[in-house]
């Protein structure tokens, strides 16, 4: 055997790898042969239970693994291995896939003692899952790979033309090396060039290209198509990594490890590449996986009242089928109208529409259609068929829209012409059918469609229903996923909101709520306004509305509530009830929402993940915390208190906590965002709650909330959330202020920004800053004056991180 | 139990302020100072005399060290004779009680930096500020000097009623019209009451008693009540009645003044130093915590109580004085 040479031990001390985990393992496989595999591996200790071998793809090496070698040891003993002709381990002749699984499997029987999992990346992944099929293994995660080509996805072009160039690209050249490597940012690229320094030693490299299977008649045909049915029978639990910007690894792969394994646990890096794991800082994730994967479990609170007494369920798209053959109007809008009878035929059509588009049962589906009768007809022509609706946020922007729709993958995408036009040109959704809503329409209108309509297929309560966006205004927009038993749920807290008033119409100026028309069999009368102007909605048109269609509770956005105000001139509002929502509503605004309308006036708790929590009862009072009081939990809800110090649930009478809520009509989870779910979970006597994010405190039952918990601010003294001190400062200067914490958490200092017309921060004159200092309960290091940026979905939430970048920067001094 | 207590450079209104709260609790106070001062008992004595120090400071049970060169641009030789030659006496001459509480300057970790809510760092400053760079080369070699608790304390910006360095001289600005800041004016500064510092200093007077683990740190103290410099300076002249306004100076050309004086000014008192203008246009606000927790120290004066007794002073007797003096002195 010729002496090898290990990577410098310079290079991995520099990533924070031990140089002595690089060493070399001799083994032999079942057909006899002697094999030298350079690995590194972080031991046993006396705190290791379980082992994970990890196996890196073509042309990484072990090097790939830094972050899990790093983070998991010592409880973990971590095998990052380099496989035959692979980093710095024996250059032999060609391997086939079947030879390098027989490998593999010969390495973990002779090397690894204990419980075994596998991490593998890239066409490591086919030769990990292979080997699951021979050994017991414990769990496995993936990244950016595949075990089988999708039949409606084409060779991604790196692939082909590596392959068909491929002793030029890959052994003459370093190029496929080094494009590699490319992905990945600088500090890495040095250490996975390497080992492939000379044509001879990026031989491997060349022979793995040229063993992919494009072709039926390949040699490694055979074991591919075998890795593709041992995954699919997989039941140990399985994690999904995948960063989001593969040119080769796309989320088309994603999507077909998914259909194949439902239940494997997905974490999406939207500012990774193909190289998630070295920058994607993977290491939290898979160590909370690893750690918690046996204690998951998606409990929810009893889904008795969902499933009704004879446990039979009907899903959401029930009431259509229930209202078959009534002819009242469902919708009346600007854009048209819809009566019940007119949904259910034209759900039906579309239902056959998209069924020959390939859309079937957990199929999902795009909507860039906007609410109009077209929006409810899609959902309902989904639902028929069991698929999943995707609604994104026009209104997020392009890139956030990209991003939302390129992590879901969806089989088909419905839009307008336009959007559709946007959705090819900019890539949004590569691999999807694209349907326009005109050919729909067309459909529809030829009235005998061809052939009968599908079935309506059987939901349980446990299917998912809709993904939905949260609007981002915290971070990236999250996808939100819905169960049909939720929706069925959620329509009696809604029900108990909106009154007795079972006849009148419902209108809002939040267009996405008519897709709740159906569900609560209510008419629903849409505005003559632009659907992303909220504020635009106004007395004269709502006073249009309650004349004409007998409209009796109407449900706004804070921007329309103030217009509602502004433009009243003394007139009032005929009107049995008003609920608002989408953001803390102050109680001046929901005083005066009430002058000039005699309704009955609601602000409900509630978010994207669980709506509605609260009855909204108390609007309009002053609360001495400086809080907003929304009131006591509709039933069915549970509200509750995290302490904001440890966390417990020991928050007496008064103190301030994180609000937690439970109810059976909240989301399943978080779509591809482990550590995301994990965060927001919090599992009281085996119920499932979510972790806000906001902060509140509970008074004689009812809920009153007190800003977001990443705007409390942290003082040496204590912890003060943003409305105890933005409240009384509005209400003496009749300004809107927001104030924020600068400094290290826990010695912070407060500063209160006064809104006004300067876009760049300046301090306040100092009488309005003695003013300000007069109202303030708490001491004020600053106050500033400047334009207060509001988040675009409601145009009221005040962006307190960026307001604290800009305080801390100009009070920093230059 | 009353104490015998050694403290160095009495004669500063930090001094003083630390002498009366130690008489008032009951302690016995020695002052050494260049002069002998006949309010209090006190030696008259240079703390280069290395021999006279540690004669005068046998029979006590701790030595406060408040004695340094702080004139705006001292000669370095002179300085580092005061500020490290002269702290290391002190503290040779403190191990004969064993108890030492060394005055720093928060200045001795300047960055170059601005910054809200710092953390106590190493004396690393190594710059042209005499005064900074000797108090940094001070405070490392009295922690070296072995044998004894040494707490350090370094209270930033000290200002009370009969102030002459930071009041004084913003009020002689104030007369002459010649009150200027650079930049925005919004760097967030910390300051602090004199009965704050005098308070923290004998704390850690206390805890180099009870608490000898703690032997070696520094500690940043300050009212903890920080607000942009703008502020401070104008409300520091509005309680004397003089008019708070102040005059913007573009930063890169306060900055560019202040190299030039640094390099040719022969006078005692540049107008600008290239110091001074980073130390008035960058935040500097600290983090407290480690101090109230170690020292049992807890800031009495908020600023505005700060500024209202400063504003009863500038309405007494005194104060119509001390104002006058200085108008007097500006118009001759």
């Amino acid at each position: 055997m010729p002496t090898m040479t290990g990577p410098d031990p310079a290079m991995l001390e520099a990533a924070g790898l031990d140089k002595t985990w690089s060493r070399f393992v001799t083994f032999t496989t079942e057909a006899g042969r002697s094999v030298t595999w350079h690995v590194l591996d972080t031991g046993m200790q006396s705190s290791t239970t379980q082992t994970l071998v990890c196996v890196h793809g073509n042309p990484t090496w072990s090097y790939l693994f830094t972050d899990l070698l790093r983070t998991l040891s010592p409880d973990w003993r971590v095998i990052a291995i380099d496989q035959s002709g692979m980093g710095y381990s024996e250059r032999t002749g060609p391997r086939r896939l079947a030879e390098r699984i027989d490998e593999l499997v010969a390495f973990c029987q002779q090397v690894v003692t204990g419980p075994l999992s596998f991490a593998a990346h890239d066409w490591g992944g086919p030769v990990a899952v292979g080997a699951c099929g021979r050994l017991d293994v414990q769990a496995l995660i993936l990244a950016n790979t595949a075990v089988a080509k999708p039949d409606d996805v084409a060779v991604p072009p790196l692939i082909s033309l590596s392959r068909r160039f491929v002793d030029l690209s890959c052994r003459r050249t370093a190029s496929f090396v080094h494009g590699t490597s490319l992905m990945t940012t600088k500090e890495h690229r040095h250490a996975l060039n390497a080992p492939y320094r000379s044509a001879t030693r990026r031989a491997s490299v060349a022979d793995f290209v040229a063993d992919i299977p494009l072709e039926n008649d390949h040699p490694s045909r055979a074991a591919l198509d075998e890795v593709g049915r041992i995954f699919d029978g997989l039941t140990i639990p399985i994690l999904l990594l995948w960063g989001a910007h593969d040119m080769v690894f796309h989320d088309r792969f994603l999507s077909d490890l998914r259909r194949r394994q439902p239940q494997a646990t997905v974490e999406r890096f939207e500012n990774s590449g193909h190289l998630v794991l070295l920058d994607g800082n993977v290491g939290p994730t898979v160590a909370h996986w690893l750690h918690h994967r046996s204690s998951m479990g998606p409990t929810s609170l009893p889904a008795a009242e969902v499933i009704g007494e004879d446990h039979s369920f009907s899903s959401a798209f029930s009431s259509v089928e229930r209202n078959s053959t009534n002819h009242e109007l469902l919708y009346q809008g600007p854009d048209g109208t819809l009566s019940w009878i007119q949904l259910a035929e034209r759900a039906a059509v579309a239902a056959g529409v998209l069924a020959s588009a390939g859309v079937v049962k957990g199929s999902r589906v795009a909507l860039l259609i906007p609410p109009s009768p077209d929006l409810l007809v899609a959902v309902a022509g989904l639902w028929h068929l069991g698929a999943i609706p995707v609604v994104v946020d026009p209104s997020s922007g392009l890139r956030a829209l990209r991003r939302q729709l390129r992590a879901q993958a969806p089989t088909a995408v419905l839009g307008t012409r336009s959007a559709l036009a946007a959705a090819t040109v900019l890539r949004w959704t590569p691999g999807a059918r694209r349907l326009t809503f005109g050919a729909m329409v067309g459909a529809l209108n030829l009235k005998t469609p061809q052939g009968k309509p599908p079935m309506p297929v059987n939901l349980s309560a446990e299917d998912l229903a809709a993904i939905v966006h949260t609007s981002g205004a915290t971070g990236p927009a999250k996808a939100v996923a819905y169960t049909h038993g939720a929706l069925v749920a959620q329509r009696s807290p809604i029900e108990e909101l909106l009154g007795n008033a079972k006849d009148g119409a419902l209108t809002t100026s939040f267009a996405a709520f008519s897709l709740l028309a159906p569900a609560l069999e209510r008419s629903f009368i849409r505005p003559r306004v632009p659907i992303d102007q909220p504020s635009k909605l106004g007395f004269e048109e709502l006073s249009a509305l309650t004349s004409a269609h007998r409209v009796s509770v109407a449900w706004l956005s804070p921007a329309s509530a103030r217009q509602l105000v502004a433009t009243a001139k003394g007139r009032h509002l005929r009107i049995a009830r008003i609920l608002l929502a989408g953001a803390p509503i102050s109680p001046s605004l929901a005083t005066a929402v009430a002058d000039v309308s005699q309704a009955v006036v609601l602000s409900p708790y509630g978010m994207t993940e669980c709506l509605p929590i609260t009855d909204g009862v108390g609007a309009g009072e002053q609360h001495h915390s400086g809080g907003v009081v929304v009131g006591q939990p509709v039933s069915g809800a549970v509200v509750l208190l995290r302490n904001l110090s440890n966390g417990d649930r020991d928050v007496h009478a008064g103190q301030l906590g994180e609000l937690l809520v439970a109810a059976p009509w909240m989301y399943a989870s978080y779509d591809q965002r482990h550590l995301a779910n994990e965060a927001a979970s919090v599992f009281i006597d085996g119920v499932r709650f979510h972790a806000t994010g906001d902060v509140g405190i509970i008074d004689e039952g009812r809920v009153i909330v007190l800003g977001r918990l990443r705007d409390v601010i942290h003082t040496a003294d204590r912890r003060v959330a943003p409305l105890e001190v933005e409240t009384p400062l509005s209400q003496k200067l009749h300004e809107q202020v927001a104030v924020v914490g600068v400094g290290p958490v826990g010695a912070e200092v407060a500063v209160a920004v006064v809104n006004a017309k300067n876009r760049t921060l300046k301090l306040a004159a100092t009488e309005l800053a003695a003013l300000a200092r007069s109202a303030s309960p708490i001491p004020l290091a600053a106050v500033l004056i400047g334009k207060l940026a509001v988040d675009h979905r409601h145009q009221s939430k005040v962006d307190h991180a960026q307001l604290k970048r800009a305080a801390t920067a100009l009070l920093n001094g230059a | 139990m009353s104490e015998r207590i050694f403290v160095t450079g009495a004669t500063s209104l930090l001094g003083r302020t630390v002498v009366d709260h130690l008489q008032a609790r009951g302690d016995e106070v020695t002052c050494f100072q260049r002069h002998v001062d006949t309010r209090y008992r006190s030696i008259a004595g240079d703390i280069r005399d290395a021999e006279l120090l540690t004669r005068s400071a046998k029979g006590h049970s701790a030595v406060i060290h408040l004695a340094a060169l702080v004139a705006p641009k001292p000669a370095f030789s002179e300085a580092m004779e005061v500020n490290v030659t002269g702290a290391v006496n002190v503290a040779h001459a403190a191990r004969d009680s064993g108890r030492l509480v060394h005055i720093s300057s928060p200045s001795v970790a300047f960055t170059g930096h601005g910054a809200i809510g710092a953390p106590t760092h190493a004396p690393t400053y190594r710059g042209i500020d005499a005064y900074a760079h000797t108090k940094a080369l001070g405070e490392e070699a009295v922690l070296e000097v072995g044998g004894l608790t040494t707490l350090v304390i370094r209270p930033h910006l000290v200002y009370g009623p009969g102030d002459e360095q930071l009041i004084g001289r913003l009020l002689d600005r104030a007369l002459h019209h010649r009150l200027a800041l650079p930049g925005s004016g919004a760097a967030l500064i910390d300051t602090t009451y004199v009965d704050d510092a005098a308070s923290a200093i004998v704390s850690a007077l206390d805890r180099t008693a009870d608490s000898p683990e703690l032997s070696g740190r520094s500690y940043v103290v300050s009212g903890g009540d920080p607000r942009p410099i703008k502020e401070v300076v104008s409300a520091i002249v509005s309680a004397f009645g003089l008019n708070p306004r102040l005059r913007s100076l573009p930063s890169g050309l306060a900055m560019g003044l202040g190299k030039a004086f640094d390099r040719w000014w022969r006078g005692d008192e540049p107008p600008l130093t290239e110091f001074a203008v980073q130390q008035l246009r960058l935040a500097h606000s600290f983090d407290l915590r480690a101090t109230k927790h170690d020292l049992r120290f807890q800031p009495q004066w908020s600023f505005d109580q700060a500024m209202a007794a400063l504003a009863d002073f500038a309405r007494s007797q005194a104060g119509h004085e001390f104002l006058n003096r200085r108008r007097n002195r500006s118009r001759s």
